[in-house]
């Protein structure tokens, strides 16, 4: 029952490997800056990226929007959800013992899924936007998987520089290093959390736009991510975010490499093995200390 | 006898005759009631609910006809928010509190099989019309009875087709789950029976959304058919990347997703060819199919009946024909009908094994075409040909 491999088959895998761990990567993203900066696993960045791709699915149903352009509502709006949900629930928790953040976002996560049931009820949908894919040589290069991975890569681009470059990014960095030198320095700590909760909440929303071309728009979609987002930063070293690039695209690229090369059926088996031996090997992940 | 002992036996003899002469009104009057629970919340909202409007449209059925050994019929249903645990402890609670005088089976298969041992404990016939794995029906229980096809024989009509055609080559595919692994398995049975090849066997696990490497080895095994043991949003992710990676079986046939309208509305075109199977079409010529559409819209405005509906509907007709025929409630005797008869109702035909494993029901494939679903299998049911093969993508 075998299938003979070829080198070409193993390029088209790369390729499908790559254009996926490039979402997986911003995703996480938005997951690591929040415990980066707060010490809090958020368990409902799956949900909240659920309701991303439900922004994108209205809109393009009622209004008929494009739906790479319903990035810039979904981002703004998951921006301010976010931000409630700092306001008035995660910030009770953030200097308490991490268990009480898992339970607490835990507890959120539940009340999305369980409110989109009921808004949206559970039927599945779908945006038929963009089908098909361009080929190049003997590669085939999914044209919605492809369009996901160049705006992931340019939004993961502009929150890199953000960071790096703004003064409020500087100050994100400062309070994701030391908070209390950082309060020393004169920056609002309590609002640095409320506008980092909001960003990781919009970068989640801008995955769910981009996969709601890609696959079935339901309540639950959003867990499967959670997962993976929470494998990507401790695989690329939590609190480090190159790292959480690095580590999507490995995340990608194993899925894909494992599937071919073992049964679909082990790779999220193997992805696992791989953060085991990542953690034995280097603990801190595989980008250490937070940039 | 002596007068002293007249004296001890008279209140008895009295309170015989009263007990004697009360219930025969009593029992008249008082309706026979069935009880149930049902996934009207959680996970199987959908289908729970689909099957409990198959139950209320029987009932309603049964009493404008006058009920049932001359009592009306009453449904006793609790909510099992989809929750097999919540469900046993439901059963429980309607044989020894409520005492109901029968049950009907829950939906899904692992509810069924929870509540399963309940029912067999108190001894009370469960027909189950919402079981579809074997295993729950071949561990010796007496008293529980299936009514659809088991999800070994879904792609049974694909396999078919394709030997018909002279197709060689088969490539299964399906979820790591319970009934998708089953229906593969079966499927991979029925292709080897029929002399096809079976070149790539595979399963995924759930909630997977990128089928690439995948779909890259199918492409490179180029089977002649693809059989797919899916849910829903797994059915429509495999088809767009199928698209994706241009790969062109001759058949795609699908077990759940591929029957149901929401596949068409969400793929439009890319829909096209492809293969869904169904335990039942509103199509299908069967006895009593136009009343209990009929009945269905009229109570039920604005909405249409699912498989699950039917099949709710019909093993509701099939226990109370038992019933009829035993001329009584009690289990052993209503089971002894369930085994020997043989019926068909707007769901098709019954007939189960001694172990209660349903024998008789047909699965139909269906073929979207034109954005319509076309019953192209079995022949003697066929509303439509089949379009074969099917083009390549580009010239879809």
């Amino acid at each position: 029952m075998g299938v003979l491999i070829t080198p070409s088959m193993i390029g088209q895998v790369v390729i499908s490997g790559l254009l996926a761990g490039s979402l997986y990567a911003m995703v996480a993203l938005g997951l690591g800056l929040i415990f980066g900066v707060m010490r809090v696993l958020n368990v409902a960045h799956g949900p909240l990226m659920m309701m991303g791709a439900y922004t994108t699915y209205w809109l393009f149903q009622w209004l008929g929007f494009n739906p790479y352009l319903s990035l810039l509502i979904s981002m703004p709006l998951l921006f301010l959800v976010g931000v409630v949900l700092q306001r008035f629930l995660v910030r009770r928790v953030v200097d308490a013992p991490e268990l009480s953040s898992l339970l607490l976002t835990f507890g959120i996560s539940i009340a999305l899924v369980n409110l989109a049931q009921l808004a949206f009820t559970s039927d599945l949908r779908a945006v038929e936007y963009l089908t098909g894919s361009f080929a190049v040589g003997p590669f085939a290069l999914s044209k919605p998987r492809l369009a996901a991975c160049g705006f992931a890569i340019a939004i993961t681009v502009g929150a890199f520089v953000f960071l790096r470059s703004t003064r409020l990014g500087k100050a994100i960095r400062a309070v994701s290093q030391s908070r209390e030198v950082a309060q020393v320095c004169g920056i609002d700590v309590q609002r640095i959390h409320l506008i980092t909760f909001g960003l990781g909440s919009a970068l989640a929303a801008a995955g769910g736009s981009l996969v709601a071309v890609m696959v079935a728009i339901q309540p639950e979609m959003g867990q499967v991510y959670t997962f993976k987002s929470f494998l990507v930063i401790v695989l690329g070293g939590a609190g480090n975010y190159p790292g959480a690039l690095l580590g999507g695209l490995l995340l990608g690229l194993v899925e894909q490499l494992a599937s071919l090369f073992l049964t679909a059926q082990v790779n999220e088996a193997v992805a696992y093995v791989l953060l085991v031996l990542v953690l034995l090997i280097r603990p801190t992940g595989l980008l250490k200390g937070r940039v | 006898m002596t007068m002293a002992s007249w004296k001890r036996l008279a209140p008895a003899a009295l309170a015989g005759v009263v007990f004697a002469s009360l219930p025969l009104p009593a029992a008249a009057q008082t309706p026979i009631k069935i009880g149930a629970s049902m996934s009207v919340t959680g996970t199987y909202a959908k289908p729970g609910t689909y099957q409990k409007q198959g139950y209320d449209v029987c009932i309603d059925e049964l009493n404008a006809k006058g009920g049932i050994l001359g009592r009306k019929v009453e449904l006793v249903i609790y909510d099992d928010q989809s929750q097999p645990a919540t469900a046993v402890r439901l059963y429980e609670k309607l044989i020894t509190e409520d005492k109901v005088d029968a049950v009907m089976g829950p939906y899904s298969s692992a509810v069924s099989e929870a509540v399963a041992n309940v029912t067999e404990k108190y001894k009370k016939v469960m027909v189950a019309p919402l079981a579809a794995t074997t295993s729950i029906f071949k561990k010796g229980r007496k008293y529980i009875f299936m009514v659809i096809t088991p999800a070994e024989n879904y792609l049974e009509g694909l396999i078919d087709m394709a030997a018909k055609r002279g197709l060689k080559t088969v490539a299964i595919i399906n979820e790591d789950t319970l009934f998708p692994k089953a229906s593969a398995s079966g499927t991979v049975e029925a292709a080897k029976k029929r002399g096809m090849q079976v070149v790539l066997q595979e399963a995924y696990p759930k909630g997977n959304t990128d089928f690439s490497a995948l779909l890259v080895k199918i492409k490179a095994a180029n089977p002649d058919v693809l059989a797919a043991g899916t849910y829903f949003d797994d059915a429509v992710a495999i088809t767009r990347q199928m698209k994706e990676l241009n790969v062109n079986p001759k058949m795609f046939g699908l077990t759940v997703g591929g029957d149901l309208p929401e596949f068409y509305n969400l793929l439009k075109q890319n829909a096209e060819y492809v293969y869904g199977s169904t335990q039942w079409d509103d199509s299908l010529p069967y006895p009593g199919q136009k009343e209990f559409l009929a009945a269905y819209k009229a109570k039920f405005k604005g909405q249409e009946p699912s498989y699950h509906t039917a099949a709710g509907y019909a093993g509701c007709l099939i226990y109370t024909e038992a019933v009829k025929r035993a001329g009584t409630l009690d289990a052993d005797k209503v089971r002894d009908q369930l085994l020997k008869m043989e019926i068909k109702t707007a769901f098709g035909e019954y007939k189960v094994e001694p172990d209660g494993f349903q024998i008789a029901h047909k699965m139909v494939m269906l073929q979207w075409q034109d954005g319509k679903r076309i019953v192209v299998w079995p022949d003697d049911l066929a509303n439509g040909k089949m379009r074969f093969p099917t083009p390549e993508w580009s010239k879809r």
